[in-house]
This record gives C-alpha cells, structure tokens and sequence, in this order.
C-alpha cells in the first residue's frame, strides 16, 4: 500500500509552493514532486500591449529579482529595434544587474537561510526567521541587512527606487550615474566587502558540521547551464550560453539565445503551475540541468577579479572541482556577492558610467527578439514577437526558477529516501526538506509569475490513492 | 463691461456677466477640481469633478458650464461635495483599466494626482476590466482605450485648435470610445496633422507619444495655453 | 507593554511590497522590540494563529487557495490593512480581468500553447488551487481596515504608517507620501 506526505505550504522561500511524497507499498520513497501553486498569466495578458512597456510590466512578475526581467525585456526591445545600445547604457545596465545580484543573494542567505545554517533545522520554528537571528546573532543580522541595503541602493541611485525601477528601456538605460550616487556607492564598498568575507568565513566554517547536509540536499549528476563571457569569464549580462556536465565537461559552448528553442525544451505536468525546461538535446526528463549561482561557479573559467578569483578556487577545491552538491549554492551565492561587490569596485570608476549618452532609438525593425540576462536564480529568456507596429503578439519566458524545477524535484526525493523508511514521518524530515529546497533559492513568484507563503502539510498516499496519513506542521 | 456679483464659499466676487462659475472662482482665487477642463477650449461639463452647490438649489451644478447669476451663492468645497468628488475618481478609476504602476504617465497624470487630492485611498465601486484596445498605428503618438476617461480634451483642441477634428465620441453607454476619422486606425485618418496637442492635452495616459516607457510620459501644456493666447491675443513669443 | 502580534500574508502579487518591508533594513531592529511576527512568508508558522492584531495583507485575490487564507486571516485578525496596489485595486495580476473566461485562457497560452513537451492544462485535482477568472482586491471580498497602496509602497510609506499603528494611534491617510498609487 503506498502512500503520499505532502509538505504545504513550503515556507521561506519566494513564492507559494507545496510537496507530495509518494511512498511504494514497502513504505520506501517511490516519487515526489514539488507542486508551484501560484500562476498569474503575463504570457497572454501582455498580448496587445506596447514593446515599450514590457520592461515595467514584466518587472512585476517578481519584486525580489525585477530588474532581471527589466534587462531581459530591455534586450529583448533592443534587437526588435535592431540598436546597439551606447556603451555607457550597457555599463550602467550591467552595474544595476550586480547590484541586484548583491541584494537577492544576501536575501536567500542572511534573510532567508541564516535562521537554518545558524540556529538549526531543529529549533523552534517560532524563532526560525531572520527576526529570531536578529536576537541570537545581532550583528551577523544587522550586517547581512546592511548588504542588501547596499544592493538595494546601487538599484535606486541609478533607477530612482529600489523595486520596479522603470529605468531599462529598450535602446539603454534613461540616466547615469550621479556624482552623489557614485560617492555613496563608493563610501559603502569596504564596509560591504568585509561583510562578505566574514560571511564566508562563516559558512566555511559551517561546512564541515553540514556534510550530510552537503551529501543529501540535492547532490546528484546534472548538466549546469549559464551565460559566460569572453575567455570564460563569470557573465551574468551578455556573452553565451555554456552548458557543462557533472564532470565540468563542455557539452555545448557559445549558443546563442537567440536559438534556445533548439536546446531549451518545456514539458508541462498537470500537477505543477511550474514548467519543466530540459536540455533538449538529450530529452525529458534526463536532460536536466542546474543554473544560478552553483551552475556559473562550474560553468565559468574564471571570474577576472583577484579576491573573487581567490575564493573560486578555494570553493573548487572544498566541493571537488565542479560541484554537484546543491547545498553548494549557499556558498556559491557568498562568492558571487564578492565578486559583484568587485566589479561594482571598477564600474563605479569608469568615467562612461556617467556619461550621459545613454539610450539609442529607433523603431521596430525586426518582428521578435529574444532577450536574455542571468538573474540572481540562473538565466532567463524573454521572447516576444511583435506586429509592425510593435505591439505584442507573443511572449514567452523561460525563468531561472523553472530550469532548475527538475533538480528540485530530485532534491526533494532525495531528501525523503534519505529520511522515510517506513510509514511514519520523522518531523526533522519536514525541516530538511523545506531547506533543501531554500537551497535553490527558488522563486516562485517569477517563475510561475507567481507568489506566497507555505503551511507544512504532509500527506501520504497509498498506491490506491488512498490518503493513510496526514502531518501538519504548525 | 456688465458685472455680475456673487458670493463664493461667503466671499463676494464681481466678475464679467456670462462668466461660468468656474471662471469667477479663478478670478476670486478659489480652486475647484477639474478634469476635463483646459483653458484654451470650450467647457462640455463631462466629469462632474467641478460640482459646485448653489443656495436654493437642490441640484449640483457643473462649474464650468454654470453661468454666474445676479447674487448666486456657491459653496465649493462642502463635506457633501467632497463626497460626490471622491466618488466620481472611484467610478472614473473603476470604470477603465487604469494601473498606475504600469502607465506611461505614472508620476504625471491628473487623475492619479486628482485621487491623491481627493484623498481616495481604494474604490469603493468594483473594477469594471472592460475590453479594451491600443491603437499604435500612427508613426508618432498611440492611444491606450484602458487609460482613457471621456474627458474629449482631444476631440476639442483637434477641433477648436488645430482644425483638423481627427477625433470624435462614438457609441454609448458601454461601448463608448474616442474613435479616430471614421472609426479607423489612427495612422490611416489622413486629416491628422502629426500637431501633438492631443497628446499634450490628454490628462491621463491614454495619448502618449511612441516609444514611450513606464512613467516616462510628460506633456507639455504651457504650448496649450500659449496657442490659444497667440490666437485671441496676438501675443506670438513664449 | 505586551509586543503587537504581527503578520503579513502573500496573495496574488509579487513580492514587491513584503521586499519593500525588508527596506526598512535598520529600522527593522526597532520593529523586533515592538511586535511578534507570528505569521509571515519570512517566517516558519504553517498556520495562521488566533488573535492576531495587526495583518499586513500584500496581493490579490487571484486563486482559490488566495481566498481560503485571506478570510482565514480576516476572520482572526484585528486590524487588516490592504498592502500595495494587488490588494487595493488587483493591479497587474487584474490585467488577466478583460480576458474572456480568462483562468483557462491564460493557463491555455502558457501551457498548452507554449509547452513542447507534455503540453496539457495543469489541473491535477486536489493539488493546483483553481484560478479564479476575476482577480479581485481584497476589499471586495473581506472587510479591510485600512489601505496602503504603491507598487510598491516604499519603506519610508510602510514606516510611517506601522510606526503610528503599533503604538495605538491613526496612520496617515491622506497627502501624495500615503496615497497615491503606482
């Protein structure tokens, strides 16, 4: 008699999601799967509207990550009107970027998984929040908060406000940076710098108390999938796609985004509002691949910058060359933070960063385009066509969330066999289940252009479908 | 000059015989809120934002199309005329797809600026969602039904201004719509000169200029005022 | 004085205003001393608790699951207070509104039209919440106390209204730093 566990909602991470653990008549984990419940349509509702205002609706997909979806859709109008944008727009766009980098990274880990990492899987929920490590460890909170402060401000010192900028257009960016924006940029950097490198120092010294953690949250073979720029270098704006194996062996090297369709493939399940992206050429669902932070660690040569370069090497050397461990993207996500506080370092000095020829214009000059930018979560593709007018008729987007559905997926089972062995539900198998997907730092709210919060709710179901069991955690 | 005398919320105004009540008030320096108002073109009374209450009258009057009277009494700003206006934003708002967040005149629209004044906080009335289209097919400007409010500010200064009278008002109740030469896409109507004083006169988002992003929408009415004041006045330098 | 029991819940929305929460960045260490937050997206509860006093609800009512938990927090909160323009007036998630039958048509282009493998209506029963075929603000469907739109509100407009709240007096309401939506 087999029996399922579901797991609702699932709580701090972006977005409203709940699990199904289906269970074979032996009582061991047969399946699970990662249900994303929240779906608001901007594929159909953006048809009719004007190319020119993709960048500010699509921003409101997600409010953690929307300047991804404003350089996506910017870069997406700049091929519709056929314009190379002026160097200092795409300096600026790629300052805003790292910025956003900055912000969401330091979300995920001292927001949202600090409260595990720090005060365990096991404490008491009612404490396991960011207000619970601002009381145990005040100025690791305080610090953390102060990071994506700084993220948060490199976004409003170029785009006027910190969430929905409207500032990336299509052609560029409407304004550079000002002379007080650079100085408090520049005011606030060694501050940010030292946080970062205590945090890794902190996490570093975490992982050796965290290897089952590092051997069961997600740690399996994929394909890892991101953008790299010249030589290889760390890119998380331009460049092209890279895809690499579990033994950090290219598979495929300078796609463009403009041909995912032929290696991207989106299967659909009945039961998830979130899509399935496979690599297609080897099928659904064994081509699954990673992105984010992890999959640009394994996927780049290096990042051009000497402290961040420092760290990559160390990070390879802790997880084994390339990284397969999931639990892994905590710390890849650290040394992303150094490396966008880094490049902030020299942008913030390049003169072109305050020029003000900023925006190219013209009209529509090709009917699609597809745009493409790595987000804080992994790559993601903005895809419109466009009547001669240049209204849409068209979107699809395929979000850094949704690429890594699959792993997740996985990751959940994995966690579960490594837990459930027999019809009961070990509580602390709840937590872990939960925090192996914060790994990801999954957001829902992009990639079904969604959003929520989660109640535990485990429910195990027999291979009749009959409901055996049923845990709520509250 | 003949001269009408009244008073205005208590204080007494002389102003020119045939005035509106809108006009004495500007004259007397009291504001009343307007919409569909512009100063250079005829007054057609549609929004009902400048509902004025008259002594002995139980019926709210529009001030801009009301003529002054001999002695009339106007209260501009009562309790219950603050109501009435507050409610008039809400059905404005609830009656098309008007979202802020996404407009090209988010910042910059009077009817945005006209809810923050009326102190609405939310719409009391239900959203319609009606359905609604974009018309882009001019080579400058394009016009977003969403967004639109029936103020016909672009039918008059095409009309009284331009001379052209590319816009007009078709259908009704539900089906209302500002509609280009003979219902057709703006880019086809070839009595359109290209001007551009719809598009500065609009109040809300609707007529934009092509190309243009969120937020990004800003007019210009001073050019509005200053044709009108060449006109009647001969004055021709800005 | 007892701390305020506090709790904000995520609908039909994007996260925007919960990370415009977050914006507060320091001042956050003043707000710790001054509530509980009992129920939150940043936060492990899996159910909304009794007695809540002061619930910050950001999104619309987009899905059955949307409402379920809205009426669940009206119905054991104090003060509820309609955070950012999903809640106010549906905002973006309402562009669905206009769409003919628009919960099947919008799930239709996504995954059905757009799908290359499998592609299929997720309906799976008794796991997907159904879309309602009108998002709607939340006032339309529950009483809400008051109201705080911006896309998002900004941390300096969330500041000021909570910071009088929690200490028992009246937000502001009124003025173009309170109101004024987008």
């Amino acid at each position: 008699m087999a029996k399922t566990v579901s797991i609702d909602p699932v709580s701090r991470i972006e977005g409203h999601a709940k699990i199904t653990i289906y269970l074979d008549d032996r009582g061991e984990v047969e399946d699970a799967r990662f249900h994303v419940t929240e779906f608001r349509g901007f594929e159909k509702f953006c048809q009719g509207r004007p190319m020119w205002e993709m960048a500010g609706i699509t921003a409101r997909i997600c409010g953690i990550c929307p300047v991804s979806h404003l350089l996506a859709s910017a870069k997406t109008g700049d091929k519709i009107q056929a314009v190379r944008i002026p160097p200092a727009g795409e300096k600026l766009r790629r300052m805003m970027n790292l910025g956003q980098i900055i912000q969401s990274h330091a979300l995920s880990f001292f927001h949202l998984s600090s409260p595990d990492l720090l005060l365990g899987w096991d404490s008491n929920p009612a404490q396991r929040n960011i207000f619970g490590v601002m009381s145990a460890d005040p100025d690791l909170a305080r610090g953390g908060i102060r990071l994506r402060q700084f993220g948060q401000k490199v976004i409003e010192v170029l785009g006027a406000q910190k969430i929905h900028p409207a500032w990336a257009v299509p052609g560029g960016v409407r304004t550079p940076l000002s002379d007080e924006g650079k100085q408090w940029i520049r005011d606030r950097l060694p501050e940010s710098k030292e946080t970062i490198h205590k945090a890794l120092d902190l996490l570093k010294g975490l992982i050796d108390q965290f290897s089952e953690e590092v051997r069961t949250f997600g740690n399996f073979p994929s394909l890892f999938l991101g953008l790299v720029g010249k030589d290889g270098l760390w890119e998380h704006y331009g460049g092209s796609i890279r895809v690499v194996n579990s033994e950090g062996n290219r598979i495929a090297d300078g796609l463009s985004e403009d041909n995912y369709q032929d290696f991207i493939g989106e299967a659909v399940e009945n039961w998830s509002y979130l899509k399935f992206p496979y690599y297609k050429p080897m099928g659904y669902p064994d081509g699954i691949y990673r992105v984010g932070p992890l999959a640009r660690l394994n996927i780049c040569n290096r990042f051009g910058t000497p402290e961040a370069d420092q760290a990559l090497q160390e990070f390879r050397d802790r997880t084994g060359g390339t990284a397969n461990a999931s639990f892994f993207y905590h710390y890849a996500r650290l040394v992303e933070i150094l490396a966008a506080i880094e490049r902030i370092e020299r942008l913030v000095e390049d003169p072109d960063v305050q020029n003000s020829r900023t925006r190219a214009t013209a009209g529509i000059n090709q009917l699609e385009g597809i745009g493409v930018s790595e987000a804080p979560r992994g790559t993601l593709f903005h895809h419109y066509h466009v009547d001669e007018n240049g209204l849409i008729k068209k979107v699809n987007m395929i979000i850094a969330t949704g690429q890594n559905n699959l792993p997740m997926n996985r990751t959940v089972a994995q966690i579960a066999k490594n837990f459930i062995h027999s019809q009961e539900i070990p509580e602390g198998m709840l937590n872990r289940v939960e925090a192996g997907i914060r790994a990801f730092d999954p957001c829902l709210s992009c990639s079904t252009h969604a959003i929520g919060q989660m109640p535990l709710h485990v429910e195990l179901v027999g291979a009749n479908g009959d409901k055996l069991d049923e845990v709520y955690r509250h | 000059m003949p001269v009408t005398t009244l008073t205005i919320d208590g204080t007494p105004v002389a102003v020119e015989t045939g005035s509106t009540i809108l006009e004495a008030a500007q004259e007397a320096g009291v504001r009343i809120p307007t919409l569909c108002h512009l100063d250079g073109v005829s007054d057609v009374g549609a929004c009902r934002l400048c509902l004025v209450e008259i002594t002995g009258t139980r019926k709210l009057l529009p001030a801009c199309v009301t003529e002054v009277a001999e002695e009339m009494e106007v209260h501009t700003n009562t309790e219950k005329l603050q109501e009435y206006r507050r409610m008039v934003v809400e059905m404005l708002f609830s009656e098309g797809n008007h979202v802020c967040a996404v407009c090209v005149s988010n910042g910059h629209c009077e009817l945005q600026n006209m809810a923050v004044e009326l102190g609405m906080d939310h719409s009391r009335f239900s959203y319609r969602f009606p359905q609604r289209d974009v018309d882009i097919s001019h080579p400058q400007f394009g016009i977003d039904h969403n967004r639109c409010i029936f103020c016909t500010r672009c039918v008059r200064v095409c009309d009284e201004l331009e001379g052209a009278h590319v816009w007009d008002v078709a259908h009704r109740c539900a089906g209302l719509k500002i509609v280009a030469g003979l219902d057709q896409p703006w880019g086809d109507v070839d009595a359109c000169t290209s001007c551009g004083k719809c598009v500065d006169a609009c109040p809300t988002g609707a007529i934009f200029r092509k190309g243009s992003t969120v937020a990004e929408m800003t007019r210009d009415r001073g050019k509005l005022e200053f044709l009108q004041q060449a006109r009647e006045k001969g004055e021709w330098t800005r | 004085m007892d701390k305020v029991r506090f709790a904000t819940i995520w609908l039909g929305g994007c996260s925007g205003c919960h990370m415009s929460f977050l914006d507060m960045d320091e001042w956050l260490f003043e707000l710790a001393d001054k509530i509980d937050l009992v129920y939150s997206p940043f936060a492990d509860v899996k159910e909304y608790p009794d007695h809540v006093d002061v619930c910050l609800v950001e999104g619309s009512v987009a899905n059955e699951d949307n409402l379920a938990l809205l009426r669940q927090a009206r119905k054991k909160t104090k003060t509820l207070i309609s955070f950012g323009d999903c809640a106010v007036t549906a905002n973006v998630p309402g562009m669905r509104n206009p769409i003919r039958n628009s919960a099947d048509a919008v799930l239709k282009a996504c995954y059905v039209d757009m799908g290359d493998t499998n592609a299929q209506m997720p309906e799976a029963l008794g796991v997907l919440p159904r879309l309602r075929d009108r998002v709607q603000p939340v006032h339309e469907l529950v009483s809400v106390d008051y109201f705080m739109p911006g896309c998002p509100p900004s941390a300096d407009r969330i500041r000021n209204f909570i910071d009088p709240l929690l200490r028992g007096e009246e937000p502001p309401t009124e003025g173009r730093e309170a109101i004024k939506f987008g």
